[in-house]
């Protein structure tokens, strides 16, 4: 394991605040933090190598690298869209799982001992609101994709959207562990019913995780003014 | 040249930095300062997230490369990006000929002659 960078170095100080001030998907956020700190210390380089003093030369980088908080503005939005796509992917991914569930169990309880009433009628309902929020997800999509370049404004308010959309579907998620848990017991076919509520709670666990980084990052960038 | 007033630009001054080839982020901020003849106040950090926004979209794709112990992301122009930056182009020169008109008409000829007479 590398060891940790020395907090001494402002470059690095820079970096590491910068880092703690952005939400989003590791990754990028990462790749995003390690380009600005390789762009600060090639900007100190270059006036280091013009012959200013060290210490002036990080003061003037910075002050045209602009200060952490100009840059997280512009770097959050950037990650609140990526949050964004992650989640509508996470949505995307695990609806149609949901749909299938319901519909394999739906079917395995028409008069035959399989599911109860009641689990039918929420496996309509239910059904119809994930297969309403994929379609969701894939114009999210394919709005912060090469859609973007025309639907810009589309971009600014969609990641609170696929958020509260994430959000209600993982509810959703939650309600189906729960009514499929139930139904086991009534259910004659009830491995399968056990199978799709797992199912569910997995689709749960990733969609509600990531949706909830989602309101997160969607709120911070309501709060920055545009700089870039 | 303030900040405020490059902010509708950006995009199409960076598609037109990375025309000639491949380039990464540092390369990309010193390109536009020198083209620009330093005249550009740009908060430079802002340029990474607008690159990567930039990939997002399709207008640029990117890759690592190896820099001695450590990686680098070099951007260069998809074809879709060769496209908007020409669009980008267009709309700019439409756009300075009708404003340049109006604050900087030509004179007409003979209108002076006509006034006086």
């Amino acid at each position: 394991m590398a060891p940790p960078p020395p907090l001494d170095d402002p470059v690095e100080r820079y970096a590491v605040e910068l880092a703690a001030a952005l939400r989003g998907p590791a990754g990028a956020r990462e790749r995003l933090v390690v380009e600005v700190r390789d762009g600060l210390a090639e900007t100190v380089a270059a006036y280091e190598a013009a012959g200013v003093p060290a210490e002036r030369a990080v003061r003037e980088a910075v002050a045209e690298f602009g200060s952490v908080a100009e840059v997280a503005a512009s770097c959050q939005r950037e990650l609140t869209v990526a949050q964004a796509r992650h989640t509508a992917r996470a949505l995307a991914l695990t609806g149609p799982f949901l749909v299938a569930c319901w519909w394999l169990v739906r079917g395995t309880g028409d008069g035959q001992g399989g599911v109860s009433g009641f689990a039918q009628q929420v496996a309509v309902q239910l059904s119809s609101a994930a297969a309403v929020a994929v379609v969701l997800a894939a114009l999210a999509l394919a709005a912060t994709g090469a859609w973007g370049r025309w639907l810009p404004v589309a971009t600014e308010r969609l990641p609170a959207a696929v958020a509260w959309t994430g959000t209600a579907a993982s509810v959703a998620m939650a309600v189906t562990t729960l009514t499929l848990a139930t139904a086991a017991f009534l259910a004659e076919q009830w491995p399968l019913t056990v199978l799709a509520g797992a199912l569910a709670a997995a689709s749960h666990a990733v969609v509600a995780g990531s949706a909830r980084v989602c309101r997160e990052c969607a709120r911070l960038s309501s709060r920055e003014p545009a700089v870039a | 040249m303030r900040h405020d007033a490059v902010r509708g630009h950006l995009d199409g001054l960076l598609l037109a930095v990375v025309e000639p080839g491949p380039l990464h982020g540092y390369a990309i901020i010193t390109a536009v300062q020198e083209r620009s003849g330093g005249a550009l106040e740009l908060r430079t950090g802002t340029i990474y997230p607008a690159l990567n926004r930039l990939e997002r979209v399709g207008l640029l794709r990117s890759d690592w490369e190896a820099v001695g112990q450590r990686k680098r992301r070099r951007y260069e122009l998809t074809e879709a990006g060769r496209r908007q930056l020409a669009e980008e182009r267009s709309a700019w020169r439409d756009f300075t000929r009708v404003i340049g008109a109006v604050l900087d008409p030509a004179p007409v000829p003979g209108a002076a002659t006509g006034a006086a007479t």
